[in-house]
Order: C-alpha cells, then sequence, then structure tokens
C-alpha cells in the first residue's frame, strides 16, 4: 500500500571539538542512542521523523545521512579540534538542498527540517560563519534551535543563526540528557501538531529545569 | 525522619477534600502539551501538573475540571457525586470506557488525578514482530501504531482482526454518544486520545481534562494533525474571541470521531491521498488537504485525492457505514450540521456487528467481513468465496403497537456456525448498551452439513416454528421462509429465515 505520509526531517548538528572529550563526548552518544528509542516508541515519530547527523570540529561533515528512524545507525563520535560551526551551517544547506523532498505537481513534499545544534563553545571559522549566516534567517530553509552548554558560548553569535536560542549551564551528564529529552519531546510535538499559519513559528514544549530561552 | 533509600522522592499532595496522596517525583517527567505526569507509588494513579502557572491558576480551568470530576462525570453515579441518572451499573460500564479523571490537587498546586491506564493498553515485551529493533515493552497501545505502516513491525497477534476492530469501533461511538448526551465534547479527540487494544477489542477515552462544559468558558486546545476539524482549521488565525473563530465542539468531534473509526476499519486516514494542493509549501499544501479544500479519498464525486490502489473501501463495509462515511466526509465534511450523531454511529456499527461473517480462508487478515450481498459473499480483503450453503440470514421484526399481525422490522443478522445471540437478538427495545445488564448468551447458532440449528442456552419460553416450547439444550432447525415468534415473551421478536 502507498502512503501519502510526508516525512519531518530532523538534523543535530553536534559540536565535537576538543573541549568536548570525555565526559560531554560520551553524553552525547547516550543522548543520540535514547533519542532514537524514544522517538521509535511514538507512532507518528517512528512513521515521519528521519535523522541525520552533521558533525563539526576542525572541520564539518554528515557523519549520518538522512534516514527513517528503523535503519537509522548511530555515528562513530570523536571530540578533538576546532568548532567550524559555519562549515556545519554549510553542511546542513547542502543536505537539505539534496535531501529534503520539495513539493511538486505529483509529489508530496516534506516538512520544513527541523534543526538542533549543539555547542559549548565559539565558532572557530569567521569567514564561513559570516557567509553562512548572512541569509539564514531570511531563506527560512528550516525550523533551526541553537543550544549552547557552559560558559563559554556567544548568545549573540548563536542569535544570528537563529532565533530560537536556549542556553544550559554546563555540558554536563545530567544537562546533555536533558537536552535529548527535550529534542525528543520537540520532534514528537512537530510530528503531531499542525503549522496554522503557513510559514508561523514553531511550536516547541517548554524548556527543561534549568535551561534559558534567550530572548 | 528515617527514609528507605528508594522513597526519597516521594512527595505528597492534597486533594480538594484535603485528603493526602503520595507520588513519585522523577526526572524528566512525561510532559504533554498542556501537562507533565507523575505517578503514585503502586502506579494506579497519574498525577498531572500544569505546564505553565497561568492555565493551573486560571479559575476558568477549574471551574471546568471541577465539574469535569463531579457534575458531569460517566464514571461514578449519582449517589456518589457523579452525573444525573447514572446508576452504579452505568457508571461501571463507563469507567472502562474513559479514564475519567477522579480528583483534583490543591497542594502543592492545582492538579489533576487520573487512573493509569489498565494493563491490556500497553505493550509487553513480544509485541513487535522476530527481529524487529523496537523496544515497545511498556509503550501505551496508541491507535497509529495498528493503523499506519508502524503496524508493519507489530507481531500479527498484537494486531486483532476486523472484528475486534469494529468490537471497539462500538466502544468509542457509544463512548462519545454517552459524552455528547450530557452536552460535554472532548474538543481534542485523536489517535493519541484514544487507546485501543485490537487483541481483546476494546478502547478508552483519555485526557478528559481539555473536554469543553456547558456554561464555561471554552479551552484553548490546538488539537492533533488529521483530526481538528477542517472549520476550526480554517479559522484558526482569529482571535481566540473573535466569533469568527470556529471552537472545538461536538460537531468537531463529530469529524474527529469518524476519522477514528475509518482508520480503525480501513487502516488510512480518509483524507491521506495523492493530490498536492498546492506547490508553494508544504505547510500550504498541507493547509489545504485538511482545511478549506480537504477531499475524502473515497468521494464518489471528485476523485482528484483517490488512491490507485483502494482495494477495500467503504462499500465493503456494508450499507449502513457507506451511508454514514458519505455523510460525514462529503455532505458533512465541510457543513458541520450535516455530520452523522455518535448515536447513529453507534447504532449503524452495531447493525453492521450483526453482518459479520467470519472468512474460511485461515490466512485472511482480516479473520472477518461484512457480509453485504447475500447473493456475492465474497470476503474482500482476500478474494474467498463462501459456498451458498453456508450463507443464511435472519431478519428480526418487532410487533407494531396497537397494529395485531403486523411487524416492522428491527434488524437482520448473518448466522455462522458456534455464533452466540444474546438478549436484544430475541426482545423488542432491548440494545447491546451500558443499561443491558444481561450479557449471557441464550441461544446458539449450529451449522451442521448444509442444516441451521438454533440451540437453547438460557432462553426463557422459547418457541419452535410450530408453536411449542423449546427447552434449554434443545434445538429448532431453522427452514428458508420460516416466519416465528422466538419466545412467549410478549415483548418477543418475530425470526425470518432466509437463505442465501
Amino acid at each position: 500500500m502507498s502512503s501519502y505520509v510526508r516525512r519531518l526531517p530532523v538534523y543535530l548538528l553536534l559540536d565535537c571539538s576538543g573541549s568536548m572529550s570525555g565526559e560531554p563526548i560520551e553524553s552525547v552518544r547516550q543522548g543520540i542512542k535514547m533519542l532514537v528509542n524514544e522517538l521509535k516508541g511514538d507512532p507518528q515519530a517512528l512513521e515521519t521523523a528521519c535523522l541525520s547527523v552533521i558533525t563539526f570540529a576542525s572541520v564539518a561533515q554528515q557523519t549520518s545521512p538522512l534516514t527513517e528512524l528503523m535503519l537509522f545507525k548511530e555515528p562513530k563520535l570523536e571530540a578533538s579540534g576546532a568548532t567550524a560551526l559555519g562549515g556545519a551551517l554549510r553542511v546542513l544547506r547542502e543536505c537539505i538542498e539534496k535531501e529534503v523532498r520539495k513539493t511538486t505537481e505529483n509529489q508530496k513534499g516534506d516538512w520544513r527540517p527541523l534543526v538542533f545544534i549543539l555547542t559549548d563553545g565559539l565558532h572557530t571559522d569567521d569567514e564561513e560563519f559570516d557567509m553562512q549566516t548572512k541569509d539564514l534567517k531570511s531563506l527560512k530553509v528550516a525550523n533551526i534551535i541553537a543550544v549552547g552548554a557552559g560558559p563559554y558560548v556567544e548568545q549573540a553569535t548563536l542569535k544570528r543563526i537563529t532565533d530560537n536560542v536556549l542556553l544550559m549551564n554546563t555540558a554536563s551528564a545530567g544537562d546533555l540528557a536533558k537536552f535529548f529529552a527535550w529534542v525528543s519531546g520537540s520532534i514528537k510535538m512537530s510530528s503531531k501538531s499542525l503549522d496554522a499559519k503557513p510559514g508561523g513559528n514553531i511550536e516547541l514544549p517548554p524548556p527543561p529545569q534549568g535551561f534559558t530561552i534567550v530572548p | 525522619m528515617a527514609h528507605k533509600k528508594k522513597n526519597n522522592n516521594i512527595a505528597k499532595a492534597i486533594l480538594m477534600d484535603d485528603t493526602e496522596l503520595e507520588y513519585v517525583i522523577t526526572d524528566n517527567p512525561p510532559r504533554g502539551g498542556m501537562k507533565y505526569t507523575y505517578f503514585t507509588p503502586d502506579k494506579k494513579y497519574a498525577v498531572q501538573f500544569f505546564n505553565k502557572a497561568e492555565d493551573a491558576e486560571s479559575a476558568q480551568m477549574q471551574a471546568r475540571l471541577e465539574n469535569i470530576v463531579g457534575l458531569y462525570n460517566p464514571t461514578i453515579s449519582q449517589d456518589e457525586g457523579g452525573a444525573m441518572g447514572n446508576t452504579s451499573e452505568t457508571a461501571a460500564y463507563f469507567s472502562r470506557l474513559f479514564c475519567w479523571p477522579v480528583a483534583l490537587i490543591k497542594e502543592p498546586e492545582f492538579g489533576v488525578v487520573c487512573p493509569t491506564y489498565p494493563q491490556n493498553f500497553f505493550f509487553g515485551k513480544d509485541a513487535v514482530k522476530p527481529g524487529v529493533n523496537l523496544d515497545m515493552d511498556g509503550k501505551d497501545k496508541k491507535s497509529k501504531w495498528f493503523t499506519s505502516r508502524s503496524s508493519r513491525w507489530l507481531a500479527e497477534k498484537e494486531k486483532g482482526n476486523f472484528q475486534t476492530m469494529l468490537r471497539l469501533s462500538i466502544s468509542l461511538a457509544r463512548a462519545i454518544r454517552r459524552m455528547h448526551a450530557a452536552g460535554l465534547s472532548h474538543s481534542d479527540l485523536s489517535s493519541n486520545n484514544v487507546l485501543i487494544d485490537p487483541k481483546t477489542g476494546s478502547c478508552v477515552v483519555i485526557d478528559i481534562d481539555s473536554l469543553v462544559v456547558p456554561g464555561v468558558f471554552p479551552p484553548e486546545v490546538a488539537g492533533t494533525k488529521g483530526y481538528i476539524a477542517p472549520e476550526v482549521l480554517e479559522t484558526m488565525e482569529f482571535d481566540f474571541d473573535d466569533p469568527k473563530r470556529k471552537l472545538p465542539c461536538a460537531a468537531t468531534d463529530l469529524f474527529a470521531l469518524p476519522v477514528l473509526l475509518y482508520e480503525y476499519l480501513l487502516h488510512r486516514h480518509p483524507l491521506d491521498g495523492p493530490k498536492v494542493y498546492s506547490t508553494v509549501s508544504t505547510e500550504e499544501d498541507e493547509y489545504l488537504q485538511y482545511g478549506p479544500k480537504a477531499t475524502f479519498i473515497e468521494n464518489p464525486q471528485d476523485t482528484s485525492n483517490r488512491p490507485d490502489d483502494l482495494e477495500v473501501t467503504i462499500h465493503d463495509l456494508g450499507p449502513y457505514l457507506e451511508k454514514l462515511f458519505l455523510q460525514a466526509f462529503v455532505d458533512g465534511l465541510h457543513d458541520p450540521d450535516k455530520r452523522p450523531t455518535a448515536s447513529q454511529w453507534e447504532r449503524a456499527l452495531g447493525k453492521t456487528w450483526d453482518l459479520l461473517q467470519p472468512c474460511k480462508n485461515p490466512h485472511c487478515r482480516a479473520q472477518w467481513f461484512v457480509l453485504y450481498d447475500l447473493h456475492n459473499p465474497v470476503c474482500p480483503y482476500c478474494g474467498q468465496g463462501l459456498d451458498s450453503r453456508d450463507v443464511m440470514h435472519l431478519r428480526l421484526k418487532k410487533p407494531m403497537r396497537g397494529r395485531k399481525g403486523q411487524w416492522q422490522q428491527v434488524g437482520e443478522i448473518n448466522l455462522y456456525d458456534r455464533m452466540p445471540l444474546f438478549n436484544w437478538h430475541f426482545i423488542a427495545n432491548v440494545y447491546p448498551d451500558e443499561k443491558m445488564q444481561n450479557r449471557s448468551m441464550q441461544a446458539y447458532i449450529s451449522h451442521q452439513g448444509s442444516e441451521w440449528y438454533l440451540v437453547n442456552n438460557a432462553l426463557a419460553g422459547m418457541l419452535s416454528p410450530k408453536g411449542n416450547l423449546v427447552p434449554v439444550g434443545q434445538a429448532v432447525w431453522l427452514k428458508d421462509g420460516e416466519i416465528f415468534p422466538s419466545s412467549n415473551n410478549p415483548e418477543a421478536l418475530l425470526l425470518e429465515v432466509v437463505r442465501g
């Protein structure tokens, strides 16, 4: 039987720079595992959500291509090097262009992608970052949520990527677990609720305790 | 005070009547659109608090919930503070169909206590097919698991069959009929708020706290994709108090109810077809698909949204349901007043139940089908035909008041071997609803060779076609064309035997 269900593409942009090594990167691994399991327990998310992971350190790359949840393989994550956040945004745009289906006369398109960026520091590729953020907001290629962890995050920088910025105190195991639980809740909510006004802002669940929304 | 280690996270809630209720505080409690949930240590009750303080403190919200827990509660009897006219029997009946809030919390803050869902609405360890990498243990049985493509991962034994899906459809229609009869509407009826167990053919309506209660300001619920009535979606952009804005009400429930029934019986969504409504954006396409331009995939006049691989259609559900689905999704799709009522659905589903016939093909996934054409008895799911010797039909007629010797047809049933028959098959004005307490088998059908028999199991005063008493344990031979009163009860129905 054919299906006319749209996909909800979800991209995770994960900071794998040197500062994430040790407990943080391990927590991210656990977090992805939990996220996939959690989403697979929700029939709507299981049917609609597709997941991709893009990592950024000295270079940015797509470590898991956009895949339906049942076929998703967790990426191997290592933390070392710099923070090519600008590069990650470039990879994101390339992947969206390539992987997300557009609506045509004969084909139902995918939902606008949902993108979660997790970083614990400042980007190290200024030029690329400037170029990528120039028109990112106005193009509205995706609903992006940027989450900064720990003291080295600059709010203003993240605000250049998106208006949806959250801060968490640390990149500790506890906070990262909360982050992934919240990402899971957000994806489930997006797969159920309907954007009544085309182009309007997406609705997300309230952030976990200890997280602050940057106004 | 010394606590055992595992009790470290126990908190106390104080209910409105000042009784105390313990619950367990957990990290990252499950969170819905409105509330988050903790459980009592014995897991018998869910203790729910609001995400937003303004919701918890809203006088409207509190008034609405007080009404839901008390005055309008169909799950407790009137004597115990429940709904008017509710007996303890009907209360017991409906407490199986609803997960209704039982108490309100005043401390530490305003909240709601609900019973947890019965155990059969949770998946167990072996709920998925062997080799499928899915951990379903303990997950609740949202109906999308069974009606969407996700069902391909489930073990066969979880999926039930057409008969069990029809059984739970009747229960859902009955639950909504009861709610609407009290003037309540659910307002967020969806696959997430009705749990189903196809194995046993049961369902339970959950998330009762966003009900629309008469005389109290309605809740601001967003609704769930695919179940929001088109007129609600179309007017969502207006302010909440703008008169042009259409709010959830009984008429919008009467859109969501047939969507669910259609999904249960046909395993697809009535508006999800191939039609592309707009190429501007996915959001616009989606908005038109479920809103102003919504088109039923089985609309007989407008086939623009019809999938090319529809095998089983509403026609295969028999005349009663076909008529109502057309009324709901063609005439009533954009005209809320034309939608069938929950009580019409309950009746049509019940009449369809009587037309069920088991499929002879042991590998048929549906196992049962609606035999609506006696001259062409074929299972629409697998194509297996029935021998005409195996088709037998009874018309049930009741005496017309004040017109001696005249009868009115009140039902038709298809017979099959070992079919149980109940009071409502033999006595006029008796229905298999919440008021019917005697649900024991009165008689059953026995099919041997090409002959059919009606065997008395418990029916008092059962009569043969010749008018002789048939004691319990004895049978009457059902011959084509015979018409006879089923018993000496003055309200007895007349049976007319029709061979296929």
